[in-house]
């Protein structure tokens, strides 16, 4: 039997590879996409209809296995999404708190939503501050794609018009509630903008996708749709086309070469049989998140690439960045108290954002280069989690807990790491996965200037609590552990000298040409917005040039 | 609330599985999930409970206290949420705590023998409160009472976490997520941006 030969493999089928995925499949390519895990069966693993008391640890999920834990995403709500046989190892020193999803549609499953460009202020930031190098791409250039991306996968905001966040075309934004104008009231005192996120939630119905009922649970997964992901909004699209052959519980082990060291296929283990199979393309797209793609990558030795593929730079898996998170202040409003309560939780992460302020007029303005963006949260929310703050026992106990429900406030940072040459990603020479396949290793330290961020982040949003009228209670006593975010840039930096970067600035690898990545590795960095939209973005813009470079016979 | 009360929500569930189930598979569950609020099918009868982890005087120790941190007094407290049971339940399959109630409720005991000559819950609820209080407030505290401090603060922690996750607690805060919203919703106090002028409702 001849050898079937794709025209394109595709590892991984979250943002970065369902959008390569589809329009690959839309351009009438033969497409094999290979995903690690399983396909989520909705019904059974989206729980977020249920309520606590129907769970049968409250949705706390089982003391027992708490200790397995990944983090605060892995509870009884996701249970089954989480991958655990796979694991992940840090070098000594480095924290790294890391849930990770395999399930076809990988993390858009349960993602936050947030969907803000990227803008000139980013892609230039060396110029303005000296630090690091810019990115091979303008806004200019880039600002199409966000438009078609923000069509196909809807997202509510207004526009801002401000220089840290371009506008793009967006759906009606989601309401203020009464925290949001008590909170834009002080942060208006302070200086501050307060103002509407992008957040792609459908306040109305979308491209044949269905409106938010404002339940509140997106995180838990949305079964009807009604925020993007790959399952959802991108992977039928593929589907009808007829072009797409997805293979599940499909582990990518290393990439296949030719005589000549270009790139020839996938060997992959199936998790069902335990048995390695090699599949065979044209070309290849790696996209399994900027952690993953890197150990893919490193582990794709052969006699033309002894350091991994497409690594002559020796940049393969350095550069790794990630954004600080972390609960700058909390308090609450004394305004809301006594107040009947008021649906807050419709949105279970974001409905305003500060975007940067820092940094605007003059790059050296603040005591850090580049900026950070707060997230403000609360009212009425899942559990009155301040109970445990409160004085006493009885019926006053109980009153207050009622008297507080609308009250309580808390701004979280999202400030990005700087690029450094001790933060990376390498293989465990030791450490082996249940199929022989050496593991990702973390480096990494959060930098000065990201704590600088954090430090001046705690001060102004107790000040805009404060300047609201409200009562600052505490803050987090320090940021959440690195990986936290789950916004993983830069182990595989786009740039036009081969030396210095791993893929060029279309996210074709300098070294492969037909080997080309389209996730967040590709980035040169984290920026102070969140990375989903911009991977699309960028996988739209990889996925045509792709095309277009199949079409003129250079694959 | 903008008029978007249950009954909204009841519309709203017509509405929105109709446009779901023309297009997505999980319509079925979300069909079922929508009749959830008000069927307390799955919760436990407190009759029918037999206790996994305590033994009897420490479970009547527990309920005795979840009902002093949360009492029945007009409105639902920790007795008519089965919070007993939810801190059996989950003590017992975790096992650091464990260590932490059977060494509190001794403390507890002992303590109250020593002030009162009975176990707590053979005390009259006035002895039992005097013996809480200085664990409770801040202002109260007496020195060499940190452990029954540290042990009351577990006590409370667990009984606010099982009260405000069940049905009862959701409905004692008229919890939002009781109800589902056809819009964004909307601040209503748009002359008053600071809402300094809000009728004050308790």
């Amino acid at each position: 039997m001849a050898k079937q030969v794709f025209d394109v493999i595709v590892i991984g089928t979250g943002a970065g590879g369902g959008m390569a995925i589809k329009t690959l499949c839309e351009a009438g390519l033969k497409v094999c996409a290979l995903n690690a895990g399983r396909k989520l069966d909705p019904e059974k693993d989206f729980r977020y209809h249920r309520m606590p008391w129907e769970m049968k640890f409250r949705g706390l999920d089982d003391p027992k296995h708490r200790s397995e834990s990944y983090g605060y995403m892995d509870n009884e709500y996701t249970k089954a999404a989480w991958e655990h046989e796979i694991p992940f190892t840090t070098a000594p020193g480095t924290k790294w708190m890391w849930p990770r999803c395999f399930a076809v549609g990988g993390k858009t499953n349960f993602w936050g939503r947030s969907s803000a460009r990227f803008g000139d202020i980013d892609f230039r930031a060396a110029s303005l501050d000296g630090y690091d190098v810019d990115w091979p791409v303008t806004y200019d250039e880039i600002a199409p794609y966000y438009t078609r991306v923000e069509k196909m996968i809807g997202v509510a905001s207004t526009a801002q018009n401000r220089p840290s966040n371009p506008d793009g075309s967006y759906l009606p934004p989601m309401n203020f509630r009464c925290i949001d104008r008590i909170l834009e009231a002080g942060a208006r005192k302070v200086g501050v903008p307060y103002l509407h996120d992008r957040i792609a939630q459908l306040t109305q119905e979308h491209e044949g996708h269905p409106a938010c009922h404002f339940c509140g649970e997106c995180t838990t997964g949305c079964d009807v749709g009604a925020f993007f992901s790959t399952p959802y909004f991108l992977l039928p699209k593929a589907e009808a086309t007829k072009n797409l052959e997805l293979r599940t519980d499909a582990l990518a082990k290393n990439i296949l070469v030719d005589d000549n060291g270009q790139a020839a296929g996938v060997a992959y283990i199936d998790r069902k049989t335990k048995h390695e199979v090699e599949v065979y393309g044209r070309a290849v797209v790696v996209a399994a998140s900027c952690v993953e793609s890197s150990r893919i990558m490193l582990n794709s030795k052969s006699r033309h690439w002894p350091n991994g593929i497409a690594n002559s730079s020796g940049q393969l898996g350095r550069n790794l960045c990630d954004h600080l998170y972390g609960e700058t202040a909390r308090g609450y409003l004394p305004q809301l108290l006594g107040q009947p309560s008021f649906p807050d939780h419709v949105s279970d992460s974001t409905i305003a954002w500060l975007p940067r302020w820092q940094n605007l007029k003059d790059p050296h303005e603040e005591k850090f280069v580049r900026g950070y963006a707060l997230y403000p949260d609360g009212g009425c929310a899942d559990f009155p989690w301040y109970a445990n703050d409160l004085d006493g026992f009885g019926s006053s106990f109980k009153k207050e807990i009622k008297r507080r429900f609308p009250t309580p406030v808390t701004f979280g940072i999202q400030a990005p790491s700087l690029r450094s040459d001790t933060n990376y990603v390498d293989l465990d020479p030791e450490v082996k996965d249940p199929y022989g396949i050496p593991v990702a290793r973390l480096h990494f330290q959060w930098d000065e200037n990201v704590l600088k961020m954090w430090e001046h982040a705690k001060q102004v949003s107790a000040e805009i609590i404060r300047a609201a009228g409200g009562v600052v209670e505490g803050a987090g006593e320090a940021p959440e552990v690195p990986g936290y975010s789950l916004h993983e840039t830069g182990t595989c930096r786009m740039g036009n000298d081969p030396k210095n970067f791993v893929t060029n600035r279309f996210g074709q690898t300098h070294d492969v040409p037909n080997l080309y990545v389209c996730d967040a590795s590709v980035f040169l960095g984290c920026t102070d917005k969140t990375t989903t939209i911009s991977i699309l973005t960028f996988s739209l813009r990889t996925s045509e040039r792709l095309i277009e470079n199949l079409r003129r016979g250079e694959h | 609330m903008a008029g978007q009360g249950i009954e909204r929500r009841e519309v709203l569930r017509i509405l929105a599985t109709a446009a779901a189930a023309a297009q997505f598979p999980g319509f079925s569950k979300w069909a079922f999930a929508c009749g959830h609020v008000g069927n307390g099918a799955a919760q436990i009868k407190p009759a029918a409970y037999r206790p996994q982890f305590f033994m009897a005087q420490e479970y009547a120790t527990v309920e005795r206290l979840a009902e002093m941190i949360l009492p029945t007094d007009g409105t639902p407290g920790a007795k008519e949420a089965g919070v007993a049971e939810f801190i059996d339940f989950m003590v017992s399959r975790d096992t650091e705590v464990q260590y932490r109630f059977r060494t509190g409720l001794t403390w507890l005991n002992a303590h109250s023998e020593r002030a009162f000559g009975q176990p707590f819950v053979e005390l009259t609820p006035d002895q039992q409160t005097a013996v809480l209080e200085p664990l409770a407030y801040k202002d109260k505290a007496r020195p060499g009472e940190e452990d029954g401090r540290s042990f009351f603060k577990v006590v409370r922690e667990f009984t606010v976490t099982g009260f405000y996750t069940s049905e009862v607690g959701y409905k004692a805060l008229d919890h939002p997520a009781l109800k589902f919203y056809s819009e964004s919703p909307e601040c209503p106090h748009k002359d008053d941006p600071e809402h300094l002028h809000l009728s004050r409702t308790s």
